[in-house]
């Protein structure tokens, strides 16, 4: 059985409606009226141990209320959950030995006490054995640089400091899964490296089960094997981020700086077929697909007819990639064929 | 915020002494008796801040979605709310709260053999879990309310200031609701009635154990059925 498995899990929320204005809250007062939202809809996933998996989502799509389904923290409206043998909401204490939990916008530290504090509570509360306790706060120390502020209170850190401090504290106790929520989400750039250096060393050494939500793309790429798409609360991708990338990521564009204008843009694009030809100035583009033709081809065919000081591939982003699926421009639901063609809807 | 408790208890205790110089009884009961009751009420309340001070900031851990940490962390999470703040204004409550019983105990008719004494203690622990547990019962409205700031919960402590008087003297509706919905009067008159060794209510004044046992298991019943209904923040 898998670590996370889940079952039509659905969370339907009422939210009450209100008119604005005195008026609006006088009569809901009186006669008050609700709308059901489904914020997470029927959804199935199966996540095994030691998976790294990326949970994405537009705003609103559904990806907070999983997770706190998975942690305990909700209660399903209908559906079976169970990670790791156990129902979370029904054992949560149980269940929060075995989870790890980092919520970007909130924190586990506590506010007023040195940093260290929070960490020596940690180890009364989980019952982390003193030996075990010492070496994980050694090694996390050492790799976050928690150590120019562990005496300081937490309300008196900066927000990177923070999160490597809440990164910590949520490990103290190895657990078999980390969830993260956002985790990056207001950080440097140089944060954001060494908190991802620091989850995939987590995955790749511990064997630590990953789910994490993000709108940070950098955050997948250096992180995670498998992506989640959930969009109105239903999945609409489930896969290899590998796989995405071959199947629908395909273009490719070969940037090239010309010595001198090209005499003749007709023959260089006779000599392209299949390939999307664009220049400007001095400047020429080809945009291809990258399973039909190489970029060794591309580049001969071009040298041999105009003079080239210098060229540059463009990879594929999966940003790109993830931002026409949200915009509804690109339908996911082929992605079992490697060689399907890419669905392009244009907007 | 210590020595406002300590002069807030001690204009009381003057209040019920001015009564008193005017008036012999109120309904049958002495100054002393009154005193104790009223000593009660405050004894219980600061134990109530100074240890159980969390039960006043649920609604705003729920309503923020703070309560989430709670949550996700291997303890009980009624223990983490009750321990999540410190009042230290409970300490003036307790200190001279304690000093009143101790002279009211002096102004009692009876005599104090050992087990009487136990039993005293116990009432005490009894009234104040009692107190506790409604203050728990009544802050787990906030599952139901979904706003930053409950009523609710000081409702049900202000129905507390009915108990710092013999309950004889209110109707039968008043009386009902204090005794067996908000069971405030085994907070200070059943357990005071039994201090002093007042035939008539002695009896129901040894139930006040009971009572506190039947205030926990009601208040932790409410807690989970609205954690349930818990919704968090920010979907």
């Amino acid at each position: 059985m898998a670590l996370i498995e889940a079952h039509g899990l659905t969370k339907k929320f009422r939210q009450a409606v209100k008119e604005p204005g005195l008026i609006g809250s006088l009569k809901h007062f009186f006669t008050r009226q609700y709308r059901d939202r489904l914020a997470v809809d029927h959804i199935d996933l199966s996540v095994e141990a030691g998976e790294s998996v990326a949970y994405l989502g537009p705003n609103g799509a559904g990806k907070s209320t999983t997770i706190k389904m998975l942690t305990g923290i909700l209660v399903p409206t209908s559906g079976s959950l169970v990670v790791n043998g156990l129902v979370p909401y029904e054992k949560r204490q149980q269940n929060a030995r075995n989870i790890g939990v980092v919520f970007g916008q909130r924190t586990q530290l506590w506010w007023d006490i040195p940093v260290i504090e929070s960490f020596n509570l940690a180890r009364d509360m989980y019952e982390i054995p003193v030996k075990r306790y010492k070496e994980n706060l050694a090694q996390f120390t050492e790799i976050l640089g928690l150590d120019e502020f562990m005496n300081v209170p937490a309300g008196k850190i900066s927000l990177g400091q923070r999160m490597r401090a809440d990164l910590c504290m949520a490990l103290l106790h190895d657990p078999k899964t980390l969830y993260l929520d956002e985790p990056t989400i207001g950080l440097d750039i140089a944060v954001k490296d060494s908190i991802r250096r620091f989850i995939r060393s987590l995955v790749v050494e511990r064997g630590t089960t990953v789910m994490l939500t993000t709108h940070d793309l950098g955050d997948i790429e250096d992180i995670c094997k498998r992506i989640v798409i959930i969009d109105n609360g239903k999945i609409i991708h489930d896969g290899d981020l590998a796989k995405l990338k071959d199947t629908y990521a395909r273009d490719r564009v070969i940037h090239f700086q010309l010595a001198r204008p090209p005499e003749s843009m007709a023959a260089i694009c006779a000599a392209l077929p299949a390939c999307e030809t664009t220049t400007d100035g001095l400047r020429l583009s080809v945009r291809f697909d990258r399973f039909r033709l190489t970029a060794g081809e591309i580049a001969a065919a071009v040298m041999s007819r105009v003079e080239v000081i210098d060229f540059r591939i463009d990879e594929p982003e999966v940003e790109d990639l993830i931002r026409k699926v949200y915009l509804g421009q690109l339908s996911l639901e082929s992605t079992d064929s490697d060689t399907a063609a890419p669905s392009l809807v244009e907007a | 915020m210590l020595f406002s408790a300590v002069i807030v208890q001690i204009a009381g205790f003057l209040f019920i002494w001015t009564i008193f110089q005017r008036i012999p009884t109120i309904n049958g009961w002495s100054m002393w008796q009154v005193v104790m009751m009223y000593a009660l009420i405050f004894v219980t309340e600061g134990v109530g801040s100074l240890f159980f001070e969390g039960t006043w900031r649920l609604s705003n851990l729920v309503y923020t979605g703070q309560f989430d940490q709670m949550l996700v962390r291997p303890l009980s999470p009624i223990v983490q709310v009750l321990a999540n703040a410190v009042g230290f204004n409970g300490l003036g409550n307790i200190v001279t709260g304690l000093v009143l019983i101790v002279i009211g105990i002096l102004n009692t008719p009876v005599q104090w053999t050992p087990g009487r004494l136990l039993m005293l203690v116990i009432l005490v622990a009894s009234a104040a879990t009692i107190r506790v547990a409604i203050n728990l019962g009544s802050a787990a409205s906030a599952f139901w309310i979904k706003a930053p700031w409950s009523m609710v919960p000081m409702f049900v402590h202000q129905l507390g200031e009915f108990a710092k008087y013999p309950i004889t003297i209110y109707s039968v509706a008043v009386q009902a609701l204090i005794v067996i919905a908000v069971p405030f009067a085994f907070v200070s008159f059943f357990p005071t009635a039994f201090i002093f060794g007042v035939e008539a209510w002695s009896i129901q004044g040894l139930l006040t154990p009971l009572v506190a046992i039947y205030s926990v298991v009601l208040a932790v019943w409410l807690f989970r059925v609205g954690l349930r209904r818990y919704e968090s923040s920010g979907h």
